[in-house]
């Protein structure tokens, strides 16, 4: 397991180091995820105890977010001062981009399916004829 | 019997901080499956609202809680690098929908910071909040560094990015029922687009699919937010 935990750490160290050297434009986790990644892809294989880790750390994602969220109070004047703006700008902005990116998706996803619809419809046509 | 001194001490002691912040989590999990995963009583949500609470009854201040609590925020960045295990078990699948995957992010990210900054401005927000809240669709770490960069509030950024994966992770799964999206990929790379980590956390819940998909919507807005939108603010 410790081999697992220092696997991410390097990756993660790395990445930070990339950042502060101006190599790479993105912050040091993302750049970790990506080499962590490339890593895997260059083995070829899930170590065991590696997936355990993500597992037990990917069901505690939600908990790592409440320290940062509680940071509402340090900034309970700025937000009730812009109360409207800001919440409808949390919550329009999150569901327009949901609805926009949902329904691109499906409907490229139609397009797709009757093209591919059409298609055997030719070839069985085709094969009739 | 230890003197007030000791007691005026023990916010620094980072054990309650971290045992406040897991107790109440922990209270939301149970809440959240008591309900039948009521999606309004998200447990990040209902976890901040509890801490929020005990901070204000008890009259410890933000910074004396964060320094606690510091350290579970420590694991946040371990944590995005090992989303690449999700990633990494759903290569093939991801490998077939380049496409799919494309036409996400070029649709999701400028909607993202457009319909945010554009409701906000519409509504007569201050300068200084619409930069704060331009990278709000945007992972905590990344965020906080464009908001920076742009000339937003840091720290008034990252609690609208939380508030913002609140809000993905509530009404994604909504949607999806609405629209009856049967491809987790298309919920995945939706949620994770509008609501980063926190939409997620939750779309890992969906399924596999869903939450590998959340990760990558989540990492590509993030770097390609990350780079272009200080770009742009170059150039206006």
């Amino acid at each position: 397991m410790l081999e697992a935990v220092a696997r991410v750490l390097v990756w993660l160290g790395l990445g930070e180091i990339l950042m502060r050297l101006g190599l790479v434009p993105v912050p040091g986790p993302v750049s970790g995820l990506v080499l962590l990644y490339l890593d895997l892809l260059r083995r070829g294989h899930l170590p065991e105890d590696l997936g355990r880790l993500a597992d037990r750390m990917l069901a505690l994602f939600g908990l790592l977010f409440v320290p940062a969220g509680v940071g509402v109070i340090a900034h309970a004047d700025v937000l009730r001062a812009e109360l409207v703006p800001v919440l409808a700008a949390v919550i329009g902005g999150t569901v327009v981009t949901l609805l926009a990116t949902v329904a691109t998706l499906a409907l490229s996803h139609r397009w797709v399916r009757r093209g591919r619809t059409d298609g055997d419809r030719i070839e069985e046509a085709d094969a009739r004829a | 019997m230890p003197d007030a001194h000791a007691w005026a001490r023990l916010p620094e002691q980072p054990a309650l901080e971290v045992g406040v912040t897991v107790l109440a989590f922990l209270c939301a999990v149970r809440l959240a499956r008591w309900s039948g995963n009521n999606p309004f009583l998200n447990p990040t949500l209902v976890a901040i609202v509890i801490v929020v609470a005990l901070i204000n009854a008890t009259g410890v201040s933000y910074a004396t809680y964060l320094r606690g609590a510091g350290f579970i925020q420590f694991l946040l960045a371990p944590t995005v690098v090992l989303l690449a295990v999700p990633l990494y078990r759903q290569t093939s699948l991801i490998r077939a929908s380049g496409g799919l995957i494309a036409a996400a992010l070029l649709v999701g990210m400028p909607t993202g910071v457009l319909s945010a900054v554009g409701i906000a401005w519409a509504l007569g927000a201050s300068q200084s909040t619409l930069l704060s809240i331009a990278p709000k669709g945007v992972t905590t770490g990344i965020a906080i560094g464009i908001s920076e960069a742009i000339g937003g509030v840091p720290a008034l950024t990252a609690v609208l990015v939380i508030s913002t994966g609140i809000v993905g992770a509530i009404a994604g799964p909504a949607i999806q029922r609405w629209l009856h999206v049967e491809d987790d990929r298309v919920t995945g790379l939706a949620i994770g687009i509008a609501g980063h980590g926190v939409g997620t956390a939750r779309a890992l819940q969906i399924s596999e699919v869903a939450g590998a998909f959340a990760g990558l919507g989540m990492s590509l807005n993030g770097v390609l937010t990350g780079v272009l939108l200080p770009l742009a603010m170059r150039v206006f």
